[in-house]
């Protein structure tokens, strides 16, 4: 009943009956969700389960093969790319390894989206507010080095400089966390939580690590073979009755798993000793 | 097995359509992007990287084909008592179909493979999703400047080809085969018209934006990993390969066509 009435409240992006396939793979099954702003939404579930497909038709970078999507209550998954191309101003997108432009410097990969949208900007204000982004996630000063030069932490930090470069109201995470030791998790973390907190933006973050998921959430979400199995906040998450999701935020490998374990037989059976090469 | 054929058909059928599509929106693109200030800088920097980079080594390809053609065909224009023509041989050779058609093949493999490799390692990694992402048009961005620069810069690409494998003749001609040169430049003067030039330098547009194109799909509709963009590359070669030659085939048809709408004398003589 509270989860119901939570779908008709202040929805910045919601998705109705949104099922996609790629050719017979059905990936999202009939997903209808409502997004509310200015609150934080992680969606969790195993690798490949769909959680990047879903995110990517927040933004319409992937069409659905049936099944709505409304940003600020307008359909968007049937307009046009360059109708799209002003809505999606309005989004940060911080994919899973950051797709930095590795042709271009730091500065130049920020000051990309303001180029493209503004015809003659004042370049020494472009440079203050490159300058802002970068000193928000920690990085002022890198701005003439290049992606190549970077560690993988660093590139997701420029990558979320460059998400926020047009003050979005929206702001969607792919696996933020991924690929990067706990400390560095934990630094993405709390730049969610800032930028949340800063500039009130709505946050959708998709992850598989459920220490981010239990500190940025205000709601959780749970995919599992393409469809929502769990939906709410973190006490309800942990005390889910599915046992899919127990077994995943315990992180525990299922009886069947085991079963394919003990079945392919023992190591000295399987592989190769360094004496049969003699 | 006709199942796999009628699969096989099918699939073959969507990608052209596909690839139909991707064209008239590049084409366009490419249009509107001509006015736009804006991408000037963009496509500067292609030409730089396609045009100015590529002049070393199709300038070394005009001039390999031009000294073969020499020493290959001086023999059986001795035997005939008729060496001093050779500079007509070589040289209609050169400005009309291998120097253009060489050239383009040399800029397939060094720019088409960089194109498609570029785009294809940009598709894997999510920057061209990225692009769209930010609210703009990866084809305005990314595929526009890179055709326009290949279609502004093969013809004169295949001029220093063509420069070079006419001396390359002349060299081997004049020099090591001691023709007359007088008589190999009266000979050439008198069979190269203005008409075999400019064959050359039009069908330069038509190859440039054929390279650019197909390499930039082939990148475009890379599939994950190493050996997508590996393989991704291998066909944007053997796509573009194939359509220089068949386009070679077609405007060779076309201009013969003109040619004797207008000159329907001079064919004959």
């Amino acid at each position: 009943m509270i989860e119901q009435n939570r779908k008709n409240q202040n929805g910045i992006l919601e998705v109705r009956h949104l099922t996609k396939k790629f050719g017979s793979k059905l990936v999202l099954d009939n997903v209808s969700l409502s997004i509310e702003k200015g609150k934080t939404t992680v969606v969790i579930g195993a690798s490949g389960c769909g959680k990047t497909v879903f995110i990517k038709h927040l933004i319409v970078l992937l069409r659905p093969s049936s099944g709505e999507v409304y940003f600020n209550n307008k359909r968007i998954d049937n307009l046009d790319e360059k109708e799209l191309n002003k809505i999606r101003t309005h989004y940060g997108f911080l994919f899973q390894g950051g797709a930095l432009f590795d042709s271009l410097s730091v500065s130049e990969n920020i000051i990309f989206p303001i180029r493209q949208h503004f015809k003659n900007p004042d370049w020494r204000q472009v440079e203050e507010l490159v300058k802002s982004k970068l000193a928000m996630v920690g990085l002022d000063g890198f701005q003439n080095y290049y992606p190549a030069d970077l560690s993988g932490g660093q590139r997701k930090r420029v990558a979320l400089a460059r998400a926020i470069a047009l003050n979005p109201e929206i702001i969607l995470y792919d696996e933020p966390t991924t690929g990067l030791d706990p400390i560095r998790s934990d630094i993405i973390n709390e730049l969610i939580l800032k930028l949340q907190r800063e500039l009130g933006v709505t946050t959708i973050a998709v992850t598989h690590n459920m220490a981010s998921a239990y500190k940025v959430g205000d709601r959780i979400i749970m995919l599992h073979n393409g469809k929502i199995i769990a939906d709410g906040d973190s006490e309800h998450i942990r005390n889910h009755p599915h046992p899919v999701v127990q077994q995943f935020i315990n992180g525990q490998v299922g009886e069947d798993d085991l079963a394919v374990l003990r079945m392919s037989g023992s190591i000295s059976q399987a592989q190769f000793l360094p004496r049969d090469f003699e | 097995m006709i199942g796999t054929i009628g699969v096989k058909t099918i699939n073959g059928i969507n990608n052209i359509g596909r690839y139909g599509r991707f064209l008239w929106q590049s084409m366009n693109v490419s249009l509107r992007s001509c006015l736009d200030k804006l991408s000037y800088p963009l496509i500067a920097t292609q030409m730089y990287i396609i045009g100015v980079r590529s002049v070393p080594v199709v300038m070394i390809t005009g001039a390999f084909v031009g000294m073969t053609l020499a020493v290959q065909a001086y023999d059986q224009l001795a035997g005939m008592g008729l060496e001093e023509h050779l500079g007509v041989l070589i040289n209609i050779s050169v400005v009309k179909e291998l120097g253009p058609v060489l050239a383009a093949v040399m800029l397939a493999g060094r720019v088409g493979g960089a194109l498609t490799a570029e785009l294809g390692t940009m598709n894997v990694t999510e920057q061209i999703d990225a692009v769209r992402s930010m609210g703009t048009d990866p084809i305005k961005y990314l595929v526009a400047p890179r055709i326009l620069a290949c279609l502004l810069l093969t013809p004169f690409l295949i001029i220093f080809a063509v420069l070079m494998g006419i001396i390359g003749g002349y060299f081997v001609s004049v020099i090591q085969l001691d023709i007359n040169s007088r008589a190999y430049w009266s000979f050439s003067a008198a069979g190269v018209e203005l008409w075999d030039v400019s064959i050359g330098v039009i069908k330069g547009f038509f190859f440039g934006v054929a390279i650019a194109a197909i390499s930039c799909y082939k990148g475009f509709t890379c599939k994950e990993g190493a050996q997508g963009v590996g393989q991704a590359c291998t066909e944007a070669f053997v796509a573009s390969f194939i359509s220089i030659l068949a386009l070679d085939f077609a405007l060779a048809v076309v201009f013969k066509s003109i040619y004797n709408t207008f000159w329907p004398i001079r064919s004959l003589v």
